[in-house]
């Protein structure tokens, strides 16, 4: 039994996990769900020791535990299976599931690979994978190597003493159905080693696997159900706290788009590496969604149209005139913006303060011989600080510092500031709260009106079906199937799924 | 939660100055005499070329990247000045900074575009300018003329009013830089690059650009340094500079511009100086021999670089 008793955790101020409690039986399957921001990840985190929390307890089989390391939380009997994978591509398999604890098989300070193979076959046929353990890891395919990472916490068992706990974060996001199916499969029949804690974004799966289903919003957990009783429309009312309507992502105010004016558009553009073709047009006022599973390729197109990546072939337009250089700074002297999905390292520069950032793609606009007009700079922080209501004390703090809310306000006006009429925004809303998500929705009508065209890929299908005017459902770079998403008219969930797996 | 900084933060924006203070009366306690302005005006004279050296080595610190080459650059500019001094007068100022700008700007070009990480590619450049120096000396040391020294250069040695114009020129030449750094898209431009590069280009500035300029202003003051040394001491040779780089790279990083660039500056660096100046002054009080010094400043590097780095740019170290 693991257990966490009024876990408390905090970073630079902002309180992440209030008081949670949580408590995990000998072979169960605990589902937890929550919207990105809600703390899942810092619990995990905690759980696995790679974190540690302020207050509160975490309880092996009723005793205290004090992990420092994910290695301490290993020797308990408590393992990871990590999203983005943690095993070493040019390692073979076995050498990934044995890293670290290589001491059983080594003989005058040299490893017998026999031995050792021979132990790694046993881990891989627990998950029932049927591979050569000397294979070089990078030669598998995603879901083997999923399996693999699986196996290597499996290889636990023969340490410690007791039952394992595995953590599976978001194992299913890039599977396909039979890949899932398997994956399942093999978690059901573990259940006699392990129990399993399984994070996903999906519902569906969450309510199939599970045992109980931990809801947590806003760093607490506000609610324990009972996976057979549960259904989905429930849980997310519970995740988000309120009814997902279309009021949350403001529909009353989609107005319909300039079809005469095209802003840009892609013809016949083959993207860089995916060696497959794109056409797009996107008119001003519209909110266009690129939707697709992780890694389906919708971010290789918006940083195509930003420059950042050389179409292969094909002709880019903006506002009608084909573009023949690429790089950012092009993109950005035909006005186009991009919201990074990596806020923190590619949107906001920490240790700049507010007005900095706002003019640092349009400090020639603030500029007379390379010499800085700072106050015209100040006067225009200090008007997009009032317009987006951006909560800071003065232009001068430090946007390092500021909410997750408040420093993507800051990334958009940088952008609407500086006129851009093309907005890329790329999960514009990963990590923020409610509030701030609603204050995005509602920038993001707000350029629309202004006769913006806007690509989004969204954060969930819910949030691009509720934002666009158009979908292009994305499948291996290219774009499989369009939807018209007209308040009312719009398409449901299964609709797109269909067309993206 | 916005301007939340932990205390040490805070205090670490201090302890230049602090230190500074500190140095300052230690020094004076051993012997009062220290601290008399005159003693201070001849000891901040000294370390003109230094100073110059150093803040011009600031801009490439800010972005984050470093100069190994400033000392030979250096080197190479006390050879050329003096060789072409008979033929250029005054014009032999003007080369020397052109050759220090495009020294500079070499390993900037290697930096950015051959993707060499710049410690190895100013090492380099740095290999090359000291061997210009060599050659064009033919590994000896150069005398300037009295009368041509005194024509060209003679406004930088005098004195008006106790303050030597050395000192006067460098102090200008800080500001200059200070501007450049807080008031001008460069410098402005540095500071994102040290602090987010990503996020300079997603905002579609040309970085590798200002990288280069980095770079090149380097290679300018450190050329600068030399003139002002050869000047100085009337003569040039290929290892006159000898001794420069760790102080220079000392006082950059004492003054609280950290290795990984993005916060400090040009002030910093003018803070970091004096410390250096006045830590060396005071093995002479304190009677530590010259061979020790660089020990000193070893360790020095060493206790600044792990106090200022900000780790959370670097996860792992190699």
């Amino acid at each position: 039994m693991f257990e966490l008793k009024n876990v408390e955790k905090r970073y630079m101020g902002v309180h992440v996990l209030k008081g949670v409690d949580f408590r995990i039986d000998d072979g169960e399957i605990i589902g937890l769900v929550g919207e990105n921001g809600a703390g899942k990840s810092t619990l995990m985190k905690v759980m696995y020791g790679a974190v540690q929390h302020d207050a509160g307890s975490v309880l092996v089989d009723g005793a205290a535990v004090n992990f420092r390391s994910p290695r301490d939380a290993m020797k308990m009997g408590v393992g990871m299976v990590y999203q983005e994978q943690s095993l070493i591509p040019n390692l073979t398999v076995m050498e990934n599931i044995f890293l670290g604890f290589e001491k059983p098989f080594v003989r005058f300070g040299a490893i017998r690979w026999k031995k050792m193979a021979q132990a790694a076959r046993r881990q891989l046929a627990k998950v029932k994978l049927d591979i050569d353990p000397a294979t070089i890891t990078s030669h598998l395919t995603f879901a083997q190597r999923q399996l693999v990472e699986l196996a290597k916490v499996l290889a636990l068992e023969e340490r410690v003493e007791g039952r394992l706990v595995i953590l599976l974060d978001e194992p299913t996001s890039v599977l396909s159905r039979d890949e899932i199916d398997l994956l399942f499969s093999v978690v059901r029949a573990l259940r006699r080693r392990a129990s399993f804690i399984f994070v996903s974004h999906r519902l569906d799966e969450i309510i199939d696997l599970s045992d109980r289903i931990y809801v947590l919003k806003d760093g607490s957990v506000v609610d324990v159900l009972d996976a057979r009783h549960a259904d989905i429309g429930t849980i997310q009312k519970k995740m988000v706290g309120r009814d997902i309507n279309t009021e949350y992502y403001r529909e009353d105010r989609q107005a319909p788009y300039d079809e005469d004016k095209v802003l840009l558009e892609l013809d016949h553009v083959r993207i860089a590496g995916r060696g497959n073709d794109v056409s797009l047009r996107l008119h001003a006022g519209e909110v266009l969604a690129l939707v697709g599973v992780e890694g389906s390729g919708r971010e290789p197109i918006l940083r195509t149209i930003f420059g950042m990546l050389k179409p292969e072939k094909g002709t880019l337009r903006i506002r009608g005139e084909p573009m023949r250089a690429f790089s950012p700074a092009r993109s950005v002297a035909h006005g186009v913006g991009y919201v990074p999905r990596e806020r923190k390292v590619e949107g906001i520069a920490s240790g700049m303060n507010v007005f900095e950032n706002m003019t640092l793609s349009q400090m020639r606009n603030y500029s007379r011989g390379g010499v800085l007009d700072i106050g015209a700079e100040r006067a225009l922080a200090r008007e997009w600080i009032g317009k987006l209501s951006i909560k800071v004390p003065s232009e001068y703090a430090d946007c390092g510092n500021l909410s997750g809310g408040n420093q993507q306000k800051v990334v958009l006006a940088k952008w609407r500031s500086g006129g851009s009429e093309i907005i890329l925004l790329d999960h514009p809303t990963r990590g923020l709260d409610i509030g701030a998500k609603v204050d995005v929705y509602g920038m993001i009508r707000d350029m629309s009106a202004a006769g913006v065209g806007i690509i989004l890929v969204a954060d969930t299908l819910e949030e691009a079906i509720g934002l666009s005017h158009t979908i292009a459902v994305i499948k291996d770079g290219e774009i499989r199937k369009w939807f018209n998403c007209q308040p009312g008219a719009k398409p449901s969930l299964y609709d797109l799924i269909q067309h993206m797996v | 939660m916005s301007g939340d900084l932990t205390l040490t933060e805070r205090m670490r924006r201090h302890f230049p100055w602090i230190t500074l203070v500190s140095v300052l009366l230690v020094v004076g306690m051993k012997d009062i005499n220290f601290l008399a302005p005159e003693n201070l005006v001849n000891l901040a004279s000294d370390f003109v070329p230094l100073l110059i050296m150093a803040v011009g080595m600031t801009f490439v610190i800010y972005i984050g990247g470093i100069d190994l080459s400033s000392q030979s650059i250096a080197n190479m500019a006390t050879v050329l000045a003096t060789i072409s001094l008979p033929a250029l007068g005054v014009g032999a100022g003007l080369l020397v900074i052109v050759a220090g700008l495009v020294a500079g700007a070499v390993s900037g070009v290697v930096t950015t575009r051959l993707k060499v990480p710049s410690f190895i590619s100013t090492l380099a450049v740095g290999g090359i300018a000291l061997s210009v120096g060599q050659y064009a000396s033919g590994q000896q040391a150069l005398h300037m003329d009295m009368a041509q020294r005194l024509h060209a250069f003679g406004w930088l040695v005098g004195q008006t009013a106790g303050i030597p114009h050395a000192l006067v020129l460098a102090l200008l030449i800080v500001a200059a830089a200070w501007f450049i750094q807080v008031r001008m898209v460069p410098g402005r431009t540095f500071k994102a690059i040290g602090a987010a590069e990503p996020a300079v280009i997603a905002s579609g500035i040309r970085a590798e650009r200002y990288r280069v300029l980095a770079f090149a202003l380097s290679g300018m003051f450190a050329a600068l340094a030399g003139l002002v040394f050869s000047v100085r001491l009337s003569g040039g040779s290929p290892t006159l500079a000898e001794g420069f780089l760790l102080p220079a790279i000392v006082a950059v990083l004492v003054g609280g511009t950290p290795l990984t660039g993005g916060v400090g500056g040009v002030l910093n660096t003018l803070i970091g100086t004096m410390i250096v100046a006045v830590v060396r002054a005071s093995m002479i009080y304190f009677s530590i021999p010259a061979t020790g010094q660089q020990i000193f400043f070893g360790v020095v590097l060493i206790i600044a670089i792990a106090t200022t780095i900000d780790r959370s740019k670097m996860r792992i170290v190699k």
